[in-house]
């Protein structure tokens, strides 16, 4: 079965239409309000926030998106949750959507491949995604200009890019997911119910069953430190199993120029070292490197379950 | 009569104490009147001086009576002035079994020759009685003006950086109160303070009444760049009258000053996990003598390794410098970020550190294993889709 042809005809032409199909549906202006809602409230609540406290600080434009002032949490915390939304929202009737309005042999029809049609639908909707991003990244900063008076200076463009890369890449995981969930249910409500659970797992129960599991997989003995730190050990390889924590500690990496380790620190690692220092960027960029690989990993891994669980169906049907 | 009597019985029972019993008689038989009295009715003065009598005007079972006072004879030329209180007077009341204390100022000429003097203190009552009091004064020649200053501890030995306290004795040896201004004569740079021997006021000048010494500290600081050497500092106490003068001698010895600091000024470096970087130091000797037998060593965080190349400077001349080679290698599992290192030289009492600051970065190996994980997904798909791909 050797395929004549590029598998990639027609990959640009589904993207752009997918991702003006996106741009236009009231599904995507729902979501795009309830972020920009979200956005406003969260930046405004941190400007207040910063104005009243903050003396002097090289990075307040990171600290605009890290800075939560009561009730509200920071535009960070809110991104974590609301990007897999956007994610799921984009993608969870993507081919079963297309099963059900009978118009999946319609477009096959035509000379693509069916590589060219998933690949097409998922870089569609990371377009989609990506535009919202740094169109919100863009308005942040120049309310930021605004309110505070100041430019953003070189590091922190250059931070505030990387956050964006971490944040596209962490929706395009959800993205992925919800694609696979698409192509696995014929039904979308299923698709998106299914994607909702997971995302509720990850996004609110995690946190307890990582050091549950932990605790189950590597007892720690209150006499013997090792095994403690052990169990610690373990307990963050599992929470590490959702793109939820690998998107809040990279974001607190990049975002927080002090911080210095995301793993277990040691004391004697600390002696004698100068804190609340920034690291240089391409340190900071090294320490989330593993999240970020991570991320893109998963996303491809996804995806590929995806091609795979796609390719194999019959169509016709 | 109850008090005579007791001491009558304490006297028979004991059969002693008779002088004892008939001075009790007489404390009670005393005199009755008005007595005009002084304690030193001759005296000598020197000229120049005015002079003070005390005067006691005593009255003994009499009833209250005004005395005016006048002096007769005095010598032409002289003044006087009688004080009760503190205030000019010229009369005072004599209360029963009481003594009025008053004081006779006498002022002589300046030009008075010397010899004896003699003039009478009068006392008038309304009733007539008249009280005297005649007084004899010598007038002398006054002793000439002197005063003595005198150091404990003339000649004193140290380096530029000690200091030099000098005590002082000063002594009014003249028959006059008078206030004495302290000079002090020192080489250039040199900076001298007069202080009070136990305290920290400066002075600049010293009361000392007549016969009185005081002792004060003469602070003598030398500055820091001085050559080693013998330097004298001339002092004297002096006012319009007298003056004393003394010489007071610095023994000053050299003394070495290290100083570290890196080649370039810089106190920062960068130095990557696991991997030895080297930093150029200079020891120097700023004093002005030779520095001996210096060690260098560092404070590092735990698991770090910090080599000096040398380790040791045996001698190091002043105005002289040694380059030193810092080898420092951050532990392999040092979290990126600044840690600080302080380096030390150590020699004979000296030393000197400077705190360098440390940017440490990790290695890159990491982000390959990174990529590797992206790649090896990447490879997944391919796989995936050269078995799935469909025509």
């Amino acid at each position: 079965m050797q395929r004549k042809g590029s598998p990639f005809t027609g990959l640009a032409s589904v993207a752009m239409k997918e991702a003006a199909d996106h741009m236009t549906s009231p599904r995507m202006h729902l979501v795009m309000l309830l972020i920009l809602l979200t956005a406003l409230g969260s930046i405004y609540g941190a400007l207040g926030e910063i104005k009243s406290t903050v003396s002097e600080d090289p990075f307040i434009f990171l600290r605009l998106l890290t800075t939560a002032k009561q009730p509200l949490p920071s535009f960070v915390t809110f991104l974590g949750f609301l990007l897999p939304l956007i994610g799921i929202a984009l993608a969870f009737d993507g081919i079963n959507g297309e099963y059900s309005r009978r118009t999946m042999s319609r477009i096959l029809s035509q000379p693509i491949y069916r590589d060219a049609l998933l690949a097409g639908k998922f870089l569609g909707g990371l377009l989609v995604i990506g535009i919202c991003l740094v169109t919100l990244w863009l308005l942040i900063t120049g309310m930021g200009i605004l309110m505070l008076g100041l430019p953003p200076s070189g590091e922190e463009i250059l931070r505030g890019l990387t956050f964006l890369l971490v944040s596209l890449a962490y929706a395009g995981v959800w993205l992925a997911i919800s694609l696979f969930f698409s192509t696995v249910f014929k039904s979308p409500a299923t698709a998106a119910l299914a994607g909702l659970t997971l995302w509720m797992v990850f996004t609110l129960f995690w946190g307890m069953i990582a050091p549950l599991a932990a605790s189950g997989i590597a007892p720690a003995d209150p006499f013997n430190q090792m095994s403690i730190i052990h169990q610690a050990e373990v307990g963050q390889a599992i929470a590490r199993i959702s793109p939820n924590t690998l998107f809040n500690e990279a974001t607190i990496a990049i975002l927080n120029p002090q911080t210095r380790s995301l793993g277990l620190v040691f004391a004697y690692q600390m002696e004698r070292a100068v804190m609340g220092m920034p690291l240089p960027f391409g340190q900071s960029a090294l320490l989330i490197w593993p999240e970020l690989s991570g991320l893109l990993a998963a996303m491809v891994v996804v995806y590929t379950a995806a091609y795979v669980t796609f390719q194999r169906q019959e169509i016709r049907a | 009569m109850v008090r005579f009597h007791r001491m009558t019985l304490a006297a028979t029972a004991a059969g002693v104490l008779l002088a004892g019993a008939n001075s009790s008689f007489a404390d009670n038989m005393k005199p009755q009147g008005l007595w005009l009295t002084t304690d030193y009715p001759a005296i000598t003065e020197s000229i120049g001086q005015e002079a003070t009598l005390s005067i006691n005007l005593a009255n003994s079972e009499e009833p209250p009576q005004r005395v005016e006072f006048s002096v007769r004879d005095l010598p032409s030329g002289w003044t006087w002035e009688l004080q009760g209180s503190g205030k000019p007077i010229s009369a005072a009341y004599a209360m029963p079994d009481d003594t009025a204390h008053l004081q006779l100022k006498v002022t002589p000429p300046k030009d008075i020759k010397p010899g004896q003097y003699n003039f009478t203190l009068q006392g008038n009552t309304e009733n007539g009685t008249m009280l005297t009091l005649p007084i004899e004064m010598t007038m002398a020649e006054g002793k000439p003006a002197s005063l003595s200053l005198e150091a404990k501890l003339p000649a004193l030995r140290g380096t530029p950086k000690s200091s030099f306290d000098y005590d002082l004795t000063i002594k009014n040896e003249s028959e006059n109160d008078t206030t004495l201004n302290l000079l002090a004569n020192a080489p250039d740079g040199f900076q001298t303070t007069f202080k009070e021997q136990y305290g920290n006021q400066e002075l600049a000048s010293l009361p000392l009444k007549a016969g009185e010494s005081k002792t004060v500290k003469l602070s003598v600081k030398p500055p820091a760049d001085v050559a080693a050497g013998d330097y004298k500092v001339a002092v004297a106490a002096a006012n319009a009258d007298m003056n004393a003068k003394t010489g007071l001698l610095l023994q000053l010895t050299g003394q070495p000053n290290l100083a570290l600091s890196t080649k370039d000024g810089r106190l920062s470096g960068q130095a990557e996990a696991g991997k030895e970087q080297v930093f150029d130091y200079t020891v120097s000797n700023s004093g002005s003598a030779p520095a001996q037998d210096i060690k260098l060593s560092a404070s590092a965080p735990s698991g770090w390794k910090v080599e000096m190349d040398p380790k040791t400077i045996d001698q190091l001349a002043p105005g002289s410098d040694q380059q030193v080679a810092v080898h420092m290698t951050p532990t392999d599992k040092a979290i990126a970020g600044d840690y600080m290192v302080t380096v030390n030289a150590r020699g004979d009492g000296l030393s000197d550190s400077s705190n360098f600051r440390v940017t440490v970065t990790t290695s890159t190996l990491w982000g390959i294993a990174g990529l590797g994980i992206i790649g090896s997904a990447l490879m997944v798909l391919a796989l995936a889709v050269t078995r799935y791909g469909r025509r």
